[in-house]
């Protein structure tokens, strides 16, 4: 985490270096224009008039400069501050020098009121990790340090909290890092509207599809930059073509779809490139990692048998265009866009490239164009599943319209050749175009409603070369009308700042500054635009490049926006003042480019194709300009008289526009958020600045406008608290002791300083000031700090020196003891009395030692009798204890004896015990037998009874017998 | 008991010689002390017999030498000794703004110090004590009264008339609290009081 914190945070505390601080208060620093440096600081040494004395910092050299050129030089508490609209002094200079100082520590982002500025640090920087997004997660802006996150995460917050569509506006020079950032962007927003999820259960299935969504989200960028970018001077991976996407989310803040709509895809790369540079990417990863399978279908050739790749096979240093090939056709799987599509795709991209190889001659009689070898043609028709000999003479001799009639008309060599450009970079562009609408396909495929999207704008920036053409027209107009918005959106937002603070004041809306050069371009009628009267100029049959200058200098010759060139020498055919500075644009072959006409003829053999997704590709033939056009315009307006109607077609300037306009709807009503991206070199070299590229770029990205017209208002704002913190000190006294209302004590202070009432203003929670003033106010501060500083060192001073002083004082007292002690000992060493006194001192000692011996013999006789008595005593102890110790034994073996005696009465017991059972068992037999026997007794008895009674009847018998 | 006595004598030998050049009589009166912007001979000198003295006294123990005078880059601390608050600019006009290798180099005797501490006495330092605490205010992150001890260091040691190391050691001793922070109502209070 500590390492991403030195790309995130300044370095240091708030507080600047108190040096640097006492630097710029005395030695009044400025900035002073440089050739190389953009700006160098130097402290003014002298006025003269008009003109300063400077000295500069760096080599103490002193130059003279106008006054107009000196930029005031913010105080060193500003140091690379994240937000340049708190610069007190807000100039070229001070942003400049902020950028700087940031990019130099390694800090890309800064903001800059509305803006965010970032700057292509040309290296990987660990500041993208998932950490860092939840770091971010969730955050105000002004909680972290600068970051596209920080960005993102707002938009996002807002979007869910306001339930408003938000945009994030990406702009800048090819190579600043615009699509970098857009993916940034799109990472954030996957992450965060997915991680959402997690925390709430929700039923895996559709958390599956969320986490597909998203991966397809991501993996439609591999894609459009395999199609869409190419490597230019100065970007190995430079988009050509502007995109908006569009992603959408539901209630629950969860991404339910996404859509891409692009822009101005620079098709003309598909068949000519400058010198370094690459065609797009596809084409050398289709020739890389095509397998010998994919090579004969798609009838692959080696790259420099190829024409259109002009400069055969370049690579790109530290990129593989196999393993890329290999990625792109995995995005397409997570993409689920079939294999016969991709195979539809490529065969499109090798058709193109065979068009090249078509070759044509002048015949020998007539101007007439032939092709004497056809390989390269019935290559072209077996990819696109057309008719060689049909789509030759399309090519040849086309049909075309006269009248109410069709003739054959044989074409030129220049002709065909045009007509087969024409041809390969049609079929590029709606290749292009299928792929993505196939991707907004693909990830349109949630049925659910979207409630609110964020809105990605990917888009090149002002282009201003030495030489413009009408490419550059439609993005310096796409620009124009997006400072437009931003001016609005600023003037928006400051109204509201006014209007919440409480503060009277009537902010001018900048955005009209720009309409009369949108105007100038896009207007309809009364006057005519340029656009307007580019299509104007399509219909005639006579125009010309030329003519349709004549039309617009006639047209627009007094509007403020447009300039003749200045000389007739001069190369440039007119000048437009875009905000962003004067173009020089040259009309060549605007109307060409501006109808874009393509043989018709050929385009029905397409659209009639036995090839299903060719004839996909062609199904609109009937919009585009046909040849019938072109060839009037070649031929002088012979076949003049048949204009093609109306309306069925539309030129590009027109498409463009519509657009435009559709675009720029969507983004009025979202609020948009700014993005500015800034190429540091054009060396794609880490940690090099060039001041004047930077500087040109912040013209015309606009973040100079915005700061212009932000000093039209109160630029400088600080909160009551911070504002009396800060510099209660320029008004001692002013405020009572005690608690104070923060805005009270404010209006007291302001009050004390004596400030014009037009400088400041105070609101609800803030006061407001115009530029510069906080510099002032920071610069008296500066100085009455010092004063009292230096007032107090004097003091500090004082005390050190009194107290050394004191110490030097009682070092002395304590000498002249010492002195007074020595010379009476001086006095006295020779006096007699003394010496005998020094030698008897010791002996008088000896006397006393004695004395001293017999007490201590007293003592040890004393200890002597004590230590006899306690020995006694100890004997006497240890007898005892002995005695003890014999009875205590005795005792124990008596203890023993009778435990034994106890065992023995025990076991007695118990076998008395066992006895006595014994015994009580005998007697209980014993005592039943007795019960027996008394029983039988009984018995017995009974029977004897009986007997007796027996006998004496038989006595009685007898005796009676007897009688 | 007797190495005592030794150790009484040897010190006494020392200081000896340097009682005895102190009274030393200061004849020569080659210094001109008269700054070309400040005409000191118009500053009248208002001190009693008893201050005189004192003073006199005060700059004999700055004298190194024993030649009666001191080097211009003393008068400084004898002024402050004396109980003035001078900047060291002030300082410096008095003595006619002289090159740093003149304020090593030079030195004054006692009679034209003494217009120059009048005028010092005359134009005091009127920093007050609410002045100095609403100064450190300013570096008071917290806003409870204090500041850190390192950053009144950097402060006293880099703003203004930078001191020294030695001089900020000699003031700070025994100020920051355990924290290395310091009261600083407390320390200006303390700094006032002598």
């Amino acid at each position: 985490m500590s390492e991403a914190d030195k790309f995130l945070y300044r370095d240091g505390g708030k507080v600047a270096n108190p040096l640097d601080q006492a630097d710029w208060a005395t030695k009044k620093l400025v900035w002073i224009p440089s050739e190389t440096l953009g700006f160098v600081a130097g402290s003014v040494k002298e006025e003269k008039g008009e003109e300063c004395v400077v000295e500069l910092a760096d080599t103490g050299k002193k130059v003279t400069v106008n006054k107009d050129d000196i930029q005031k030089m913010n105080p060193p508490k500003f140091s690379k501050v994240e937000d340049m609209a708190e610069l007190t002094c807000l100039n070229e200079a001070s942003v400049l020098h902020n950028l700087k100082d940031r990019y130099y520590s390694g800090l890309i982002y800064t903001y800059s009121g509305l803006f965010c500025v970032v700057i292509n640090p040309y290296k990987y920087l660990p500041i993208y990790s998932e950490n860092i997004i939840e770091m971010y997660k969730g955050k105000k802006r002004h909680e972290m340090p600068p970051h596209i996150y920080a960005i993102t995460d707002t938009a996002y917050r807002s979007m869910m909290q306001d339930r408003e569509d938000q945009s994030i506006l990406c702009t800048g020079e090819s190579g600043a890092g615009k699509t970098e950032n857009t993916k940034k962007v799109i990472q954030y927003l996957a992450h965060v509207a997915s991680s959402f999820k997690s925390k709430k259960d929700q039923v895996s299935t559709m958390a599956r599809n969320h986490g597909e969504l998203e991966k397809q989200l991501l993996q439609a960028n591999p894609i459009l930059e395999a199609f869409g970018n190419g490597k230019t001077v100065k970007n190995d991976n430079s988009s050509r073509f502007g995109k908006f996407i569009r992603i959408n989310f539901d209630v629950n803040g969860y991404i339910v779809g996404a859509n891409i709509e692009t822009y101005l895809l620079e098709k003309s790369r598909a068949i000519r490139q400058a010198k370094d540079e690459r065609a797009f990417h596809v084409f050398y990863y289709m020739l890389t990692g095509a397998g010998d399978k994919m090579r004969s279908e798609l009838c692959l050739e080696d790259y420099n048998n190829y024409r259109f790749l002009t400069h055969g096979n370049v690579t790109i240093p530290g990129q593989q265009d196999r393993d890329l090939f290999v990625e792109t056709m995995d995005a397409f799987n997570i993409m689920s866009i079939p294999e016969e599509e991709r195979i539809g795709l490529l065969k499109i991209v090798s058709a193109v490239l065979q068009l090249g190889n078509m070759s044509f001659k002048k015949e020998r009689n007539s101007d007439q164009a032939s092709m004497p070898d056809d390989t390269a043609a019935q290559k072209v028709c077996h990819l696109l599943g057309m008719n060689v000999t049909d789509f030759t003479r399309a090519i040849l001799s086309p049909r075309i319209k006269v009248g109410r009639d069709y003739v054959q008309k044989a074409q030129t060599q220049e002709q065909a050749e045009f007509a087969v450009e024409a041809l390969a970079k049609a079929s590029y562009e709606r290749m292009f175009r299928w792929l993505v609408m196939r991707i907004n396909k693909a990830l349109d495929k949630t049925k659910r409603q979207g409630a609110s999207f964020i809105g990605i704008l990917d888009i090149a920036g002002f282009e201003i070369f030495e030489l413009n053409s009408f490419e550059q027209l439609c993005i310096n107009y796409t620009n124009e009308k997006l400072q437009q918005l931003f001016n609005h959106t600023m003037f928006v937002l400051e109204q509201e700042e006014y209007q919440r603070e409480g503060i009277e004041w009537s902010f001018i809306d900048f955005g009209l500054d720009l309409q009369p050069c949108i105007d100038l371009i896009e207007k309809h009628a009364s006057p005519p635009g340029v656009l307007a009267l580019l299509d104007e100029e399509c219909w005639f049959p006579k125009a010309t490049d030329k003519s349709f200058v004549e039309k617009v200098v006639q047209e627009q010759g007094n509007n403020p926006k447009f300039q003749k060139p200045k000389k007739l020498k001069d190369s440039a055919d007119f000048c437009i003042i875009h905000y962003a500075g004067k173009v020089d644009y040259k009309a060549d072959e605007w109307l060409m480019k501006n109808m874009d006409p393509l043989n018709d003829n050929v385009a029905s053999l397409l659209n009639q194709s036995t090839d299903k997704f060719v004839s996909e590709l062609w199904k609109d033939v009937d919009r585009i300009v046909g040849l019938d056009k072109v060839a009037g315009m070649s031929d002088g307006g012979i076949h003049g008289a048949m204009k093609v109607r109306k309306g069925m077609f539309r030129t590009v300037g027109q498409l463009y526009k519509e657009q435009l306009s559709n675009l720029m709807t969507t983004l009025r009503n979202t609020n948009p958020n700014f993005v500015r991206c800034i190429i540091p070199n054009h060396e794609k070299k880490a940690g090099k600045l060039e001041p004047h590229l930077v500087l040109d770029q912040l013209r015309c990205n606009g973040v100079l406008e915005g700061i212009r017209i932000c000093r039209q208002g109160f630029p400088n704002r600080i909160v009551f608290q911070e504002f009396r913190q800060r510099y209660e000190i320029l008004t001692p006294s002013t405020i009572p002791k005690g608690f104070m209302d923060g805005k009270q004590a404010c209006v007291l202070m302001i009050k004390a300083l004596e400030l014009d009432s037009n400088l400041f203003r105070i609101g609800q929670s803030k006061v407001f000031f115009r530029a510069g003033v906080l510099a002032h106010l920071e610069e008296e501060r500066d100085i009455k700090i010092t004063d009292i500083i230096i007032s107090f060192q004097s003091w500090c001073r004082g005390y050190v020196a009194r107290k050394a002083f004191t110490k030097r004082q009682q070092q002395l007292t304590a000498m002249k003891v010492i002195q007074r002690n020595c010379a009476a000992y001086l006095k006295l060493r020779n006096w007699q009395w003394w010496r005998l006194f020094t030698k008897v001192k010791p002996l008088l000692q000896v006397t006393r030692q004695e004395e001293e011996m017999q007490a201590r013999e007293d003592e040890l006789e004393k200890t002597k009798v004590r230590q006899q008595q306690t020995e006694e005593q100890l004997q006497e102890f240890e007898a005892k204890q002995q005695q003890l110790n014999a009875e205590k034994l005795a005792l124990q073996e008596q203890l023993q004896a009778e435990t034994e005696l106890c065992a023995e009465a025990e076991e007695m017991r118990s076998k008395l015990a066992t006895r006595k059972q014994e015994l009580e068992e005998i007697l209980h037999d014993l005592e039943s037998r007795v019960e027996e026997e008394e029983e039988r007794v009984t018995q017995l008895q009974t029977e004897r009874k009986k007997m007796q009674t027996n006998i004496t009847v038989d006595l009685k018998i007898y005796i009676f017998m007897v009688d | 008991m007797a190495p005592k006595k030794d150790a009484k004598a040897a010190p006494a030998k020392k200081a000896e010689p340097a009682k005895a050049a102190a009274p030393a009589p200061a004849p020569e009166p080659d210094v001109v002390a008269a700054p070309p912007a400040l005409d000191l001979s118009k500053v009248k000198v208002e001190f009693t017999p008893d201050q005189h003295e004192d003073y006199k006294e005060a700059f004999g123990l700055f004298d190194r030498v024993g030649d009666s005078k001191v080097a211009y880059n003393q008068v400084a601390d004898i002024m402050r000794a004396l109980g003035q608050n001078p900047t060291n600019k002030e300082v410096r006009k008095v003595l006619g703004n002289p090159s740093d290798e003149d304020m090593a180099a030079k030195r004054l005797e006692f009679e034209a110090f003494l217009p120059m501490l009048q005028h010092i006495v005359n134009d005091p330092n009127k920093g007050t004590f609410d002045d100095y605490v609403e100064g450190l205010r300013v570096f008071d992150k917290e806003g409870n009264g204090t500041v850190m001890g390192a950053e009144l260091r950097i402060v006293l040691g880099t703003l203004g008339e930078k001191m020294s190391e030695a001089e900020i050691d000699g003031l700070m001793q025994g100020q920051e609290d355990e924290n290395g922070s310091i009261n600083f109502e407390a320390f200006v209070k303390h700094i006032m009081s002598i």
